[in-house]
Order: structure tokens, then sequence, then C-alpha cells
């Protein structure tokens, strides 16, 4: 049984208000935007609005929302649409990735290097979690063709200077930059978090939508080639029915968080705060990157000498439902390359133990879960 | 009790998980995740860990992933690799059930709470002597007792092996029943981190030095033909190994340092002796004692009879002589009186 779920970053509760504005969309008659009749013209009129309002949110203009089925799509479409079209245009592509991006940009540019014209840089992060935009001088070239930092580490929680990052690109090169904003969505104003970046990738999950709904947003120009042209939806750089449900649900999530934000942030970040302070003072126990910037809603602790699978069996046990921070596909915590990135001691970060809040979480969930972390690692220390 | 089950994924552990949550006690499955490289034989893909889940949802029981990779590469891949560079012959599984299994996994599982650890091995535990002891399962065939036969009285008393008491039959037709989708999945045969496709002598061939040898005649010395790693040759092999004339030749020594690779006949190259690695002499009941033995070679090997010497010489006497043993296996001692009950085990080493 569930008495405190603290894993909003693997995915929010699904929200009313946001289920509310999809559920026209998923019932009876919905026709494809693309068509040629009534049902059709309604669809693509609910399309149009939510990308406008996306675009309001984000700060971009509306022709630059992509919709796709996801985060993990977004980020591909960003890494792959511009590493091939500079393929195209100049025979060969650089692009530059922080070593704490997701999986979903680093799996993308790896598969990307397999072609030898392709060249994967890689930008470090200190240990405070942030990617320093002075490292910059050392991976970049005059033409990168893409360098992709994500607004917000969805492990650590640590924001990152991304208007910072990107003003050093352009100084010192043409490249696009990329940011994978799905972590930092329900927390941040990407107006500003985002500012300067050409490209964010965006889901809905995280914000209490639906799964399989997100969007590439394209600020100014940048040459992007379609992963998936068939039949030209989204201008040709997105083929395939677009989910007028899915664009709604996005766009209902982002203003519920965006109206909600200074409240939703000021609540969360008291409550993390309280978390930590029952948890803290637990032997081995260390806060990752205190003084960094971090997302109001993560608590991410590690406990040198002890395994987190234990720790998390403990926690699911008394009903707590919390991470490793990363997770692979078989469901095993996976070692995180975000803190060997920080260089934290393996003992410690196999001791990684991320609990993550948001719009629905209370008092007594937060308080449970401190109690029985306590009490696992008590248990797991004693033995 | 409350019971971990070990769950490969497999039909043996599926059932093993079914028995022990009808007995009525708590049962809660773990999938190790042991080896991160690229496999798609064996145990423990991701194959394996979705088959095992779906057989723990059926089950209505809770079910969890255990990554052990780094701990499985340190203590079973990498051993394995510098024994067989050393021109040894390890049985990774041995070192797989005795240290992941039955050691970091025995260990959580105490941690955890809980009252027991499960498997789905076809071996049972009996009681000896008023100690637990580790006793051959009832399907002769699918007798899994060799590769536990390190096990020591204080995890076998925390032990379940529930499929140990029914035929390999009898537990797929028990899966069958219950609707389990891995009733009739295959047997697992060969080493779990080795891709069928690349097979041992490539997975070994990327990871260690080839040592060029000459192949001699045991006796003679006479050369007999060229090998291109003395490292993946293993004692008692016969395929690939030059032959004067039309019988097999068999290897009976491997010597990295000279570059020799000895062959003799088949009869010539039995041996009526295995030599023990006194450090590894292990038993269940605490101290193993010599005398008369059955002794087993190998996984589904035939026990023979012999003398166990534990004095000065670490050795078995056999009764009658046997093909080549390759140093690095694995002997597993059985009760003289009491042939179904394991009694410890030793590593062979060089005669």
């Amino acid at each position: 049984m569930t008495r405190a779920y603290l894993d909003y970053a693997a995915s929010a509760p699904r929200r009313e208000d946001v289920l509310a504005a999809m559920a026209p969309w998923m019932r009876g008659v919905v026709g494809n935007p693309s068509g040629m009749h009534d049902a059709s013209r309604r669809a693509r009129q609910a399309l149009e609005e939510a990308r406008d309002e996306v675009a309001e949110l984000v700060g971009a203009p509306p022709g630059g929302v992509i919709f796709t089925g996801g985060g993990t799509e977004s980020c591909h479409l960003a890494v792959a649409g511009v590493t091939h079209a500079a393929l195209r245009s100049d025979g060969s592509a650089h692009l530059v990735t922080s070593a704490i991006e997701h999986h979903a940009v680093l799996d993308a540019a790896a598969q990307l290097a397999r072609d030898p014209r392709v060249r994967v840089g890689s930008l470090p992060v200190g240990t405070d979690g942030a990617v320093d935009p002075t490292a910059l001088g050392g991976v970049l070239e005059p033409t990168t063709a893409l360098v992709s930092v994500m607004t917000a580490n969805n492990e650590t929680g640590v924001i990152q200077p991304v208007e910072a990052i990107a003003a050093r690109v352009r100084r010192d090169s043409r490249a696009a930059v990329h940011t994978d904003a799905v972590a930092a969505a329900p927390w941040l104003d990407l107006r500003r978090a985002t500012a300067g970046a050409d490209l964010v990738s965006l889901c809905a999950h995280k914000l209490g939508g639906p799964v399989n709904a997100g969007a590439l947003v394209v600020r100014g120009t940048v040459a992007i080639d379609p992963v998936n042209p068939g039949g030209g939806q989204e201008r040709g750089r997105r083929g395939g029915t677009v989910d007028v449900a899915a664009a709604v649900g996005l766009a209902a999530a982002l203003r519920a968080h965006d109206r909600e934000r200074e409240e939703l942030t000021a609540r969360v970040g008291r409550l993390r705060d309280r978390l930590l302070a029952q948890v803290v003072d637990l032997p081995t126990c260390e806060v990752t990157a205190p003084r960094s910037p971090r997302l109001a809603g993560t608590a991410h602790v590690t406990f040198a000498g002890v395994a987190a699978e234990e720790v998390l069996f403990l926690l699911d046990r008394a009903g707590v439902c919390a991470s490793a921070g990363a997770s692979c596909s078989s469901g095993a915590a996976e070692a995180s390359h975000v803190l060997s990135a920080m260089g934290l001691d393996p003992r410690r970060s196999r001791g990684a133990v991320r609990l993550t809040l948001g719009y629905a979480t209370s008092e007594e969930e937060v308080d449970w879960a401190a109690g029985a972390l306590r009490a696992a690692v008590a248990t797991l220390h004693a033995r | 009790m409350r019971v971990l089950v070990a769950m490969s994924g497999g039909v043996d552990s599926s059932v093993a998980a079914a028995l022990l949550r009808d007995a009525g006690h708590e049962v809660v499955g773990a999938t190790l995740k042991l080896w991160g490289g690229a496999s798609d034989a064996g145990c423990c893909s991701v194959a394996d860990v979705e088959d095992a889940r779906r057989v723990a949802q059926v089950l209505g029981v809770d079910h969890h992933v255990f990554a052990y990779t780094e701990e499985f590469a340190e203590r079973v891949v990498e051993p394995y690799v510098r024994a067989h560079a050393q021109g040894l012959t390890p049985n990774p599984c041995i070192d797989c059930n005795r240290f992941i299994k039955f050691d970091l996994l025995v260990d959580r599982a105490r941690r955890l709470g809980f009252d027991a650890l499960a498997t789905g091995h076809h071996a049972r535990v009996v009681t000896r002597h008023d100690r637990p002891a580790l006793a051959r399962g009832r399907d002769a065939a699918k007798d899994q007792s060799y590769v536990l036969g390190y096990l020591t009285a204080p995890t076998l008393a925390y032990l379940q092996l529930p499929v140990g008491a029914f035929t390999k039959d009898e537990v797929r037709a028990h899966a069958a029943r219950l609707g389990l989708r891995t009733w009739d999945k295959p047997d697992s045969q060969d080493v779990c981190f080795i891709g069928a496709a690349q097979g041992r002598r490539g997975f070994l061939a990327e990871r260690i030095a080839r040592t060029p040898a000459v192949v001699v005649d045991q006796d003679s010395g006479a050369p007999l033909g060229h090998l291109e790693a003395a490292e993946l040759v293993t004692v008692g092999q016969r395929r690939q190994i030059p032959s004067p004339d039309d019988a097999r030749r068999y290897v009976t020594s491997v010597d990295l340092v000279a570059g020799r690779v000895a062959v003799t006949t088949r009869e010539r190259a039995r041996q009526d002796r295995l030599d023990l690695d006194p450090a590894s002499v292990t038993s269940s009941a605490g101290e193993l004692r010599g005398g008369p033995v059955w002794v087993q070679t190998s996984a589904h090997g035939r026990p023979v009879t012999g003398q166990l010497r534990l004095a000065d010489d670490w050795c078995v006497d056999l009764d009658a002589p046997v093909p080549p043993v390759a140093p690095g296996q694995s002997a597993v001692f059985f009760d003289r009186d009491d042939p179904d009950v394991v009694a410890g085990a030793a590593v062979v080493r060089r005669r």
C-alpha cells in the first residue's frame, strides 16, 4: 500500500484538471487534425490552442512547437535532427553534451557517434553538480553543431546555468543550444530558466499530465531534419497523426504549474526541507550538492556503505515510493553516471536515495517517509 | 515465514516461488541482474527478468530486481578469466552460487528481515547428525548438488530448495497447471555471461593474452603440432588436438610458461588420483574427514569411488582410473554410505 508517493520525478500523479481538459479528445469522434471536415477542424483548433499555450509558456513562437510522443522523443529529435541537418550541409557533425544529461540525450548522441562523421564531446560538472560555462572552452569548436545541457538535473535537482552557457556558445561557435527541461518544467519559469536555448524538450507526465506527450520547442531558426518524416505533420518535422488529447494535456499541465508555481515552489520547498531536516543526522547521510540551486521538489541524499536497493526495499515495505535516482529498463538500480560525473565516491553513490515531492505531497507523507527512511537506515546499519 | 525467492526467470525458480506461496509463506521474488555485458544465453538477461517479473505477478507476489553486476564481474567473471589465463579450467557457476547467491544475497535477505532464502535448484536440504546437509535432488538427471557443493551449514540452515523434491517433468507440469509462462522454457545450458554466438573461446580470446604452444606426446615428448593459444585449451580436451594417427589424443597438461601442451591416447590419459588444493577444502559438516568417498568432478558427471586423503598429500586415490580432470574444476564429495548427501568440496589442482 502506498503511504507516501515521493517519486514525482519518475512520474507525477495525474492531475484531475488536466484529465478534464483532455477528456473531450479521448472519447467518441475525434477528428484527425489533418482532415478536411468539421470534426477535423475542431480537433485542429484544440491542437493549435494547445500549441499557442505551450509557445507562450516556454517563450517561443507558436510555429516552433513540435508535439512529440514524450521527453525522450523530443530530446532525440533535437539531437538527431540537428546532427542529420549538419551532416547534410557540412558532411560532419560535432556535438557537445554535458556529462549529466539524461540517457534520452546521451544514448541518442552515442548512437549517432557510431557514424565516424559524428564526434561527441562531453562537458564536465563540478562536485556541485553544475556545468561551469567556462568548461565549454575545452570542448566547444567553432563549427560545433549542437550543445545540449539540461535545465535541471533529474537525479540531483541541480539547476544548470543555461543562459550563461548559451551566451558563451553563441560567442564562440555557431552551435544550436538544446536544453532538456523535462525535470525543470514543474518548478521553473521556462521563459527564464531556458532563456538563450534554441531548442527546449518537454514532457507532460512529470507535470501530472499523460505519458507519451511532449514537445520540442524551437526558438529562432535551427535546421532540423525529421527523424520520422512520414506524413509531413508538424511542418514536416515530425510525421504521424498528432495526438490532440496529449497536446491538450501537455498545455493544461504546463498552464496549471505556471499558475501555481510561486505558491507550489514555496510550499513544496518547505516540505522538502522538513524531510531533509529529519534524515540529515542519520549516520553517513549526506545531502547531495547542498549549496547548489536545486529544484524545490528534490531531496537527494546518499549513505556510505549502504545499498540503495536495500533502502528502497525497506521503504517500499513501509509504503514509501522513492527511487535510487537512476534505474535501468530491467528495474534494477543503476550506477549513476550523474553522481560519478560529480566525482562522488562509488561507495556513496551506491547508497543514493532520491525522494521527489510535488503538487499533492502532504506533510503526513513527508513525515511518514522520513520515519521509514530512519528505520530503514537503522536496520541496515545494525546488521 | 517470510521467504525471499531468487527467481532467475526459469521454470524451476518459478515453481519454487509457487510452492512456497502455496505452503502459506510470505514470498517475495528477486531477480539478480548479474551481467552488464552483451549475452543472449543463459540466465539473467533482460528477457529473463521480464519472465520472472511476470511469473511473480501471476503468483501475486512482489518482485524486485537486485543489481549485482559489479560484484559478479569482480567475483565470478574476472576470476574465471584469470584462471584461464593461468591454464586452469574453473567452473563459474560454482563461484556465482558460492559468492553471489549464497553469500551476498543471503546477507541481503537477512538484513531485509527474511527468514529464509529459496532457489529453484534441484537439490535438497536434509538433516544429518543434527546438522543441515545438502543432498541430491529427486531427479537424478537434473540434480544440481554439484554446483552447491561448497555451501556451509549456516547457509544451508537458511536455505529452502522446494523443487528438489520433484522431477523436472513434475516441475514443468506444475508450472503449466499454474499458467506460468516459463513452463516450457528450455533449460539454461551454458555459462550465462558468454553468448552462444561468441562461445567460450571467443569470450576468452578478447580478454587474455594468447600463448602459442607446441603439442607434444606426453611420454615421448615428440612434437605433434601447434596450437594458437594454450590458454584456450582444457585438460581432457580432444577436439582440435593434432594426432599422429587415427586415434584421438587427449590433453593431459597445459604448461603456459614452456608453451607446451602434453597429449596422449585415451587409455593413457586416464588418471587414478585427484590432487586437491588444501586451501579450498570445504565441508558443510564443518570438518571434512578422510576415508572412502564418492567423488564427482563435473556438474552432471558420474560419481566414482575413492579414498580421500587429507593429511599431507591432499588428494583422492580413485578406485578406478577416470578421464583427465582439468585443474581448476571442483571435486564434490558424497558420503560413501549415504551417496545422495554432499560431504564437501575442493578445487582440483595440477598434478
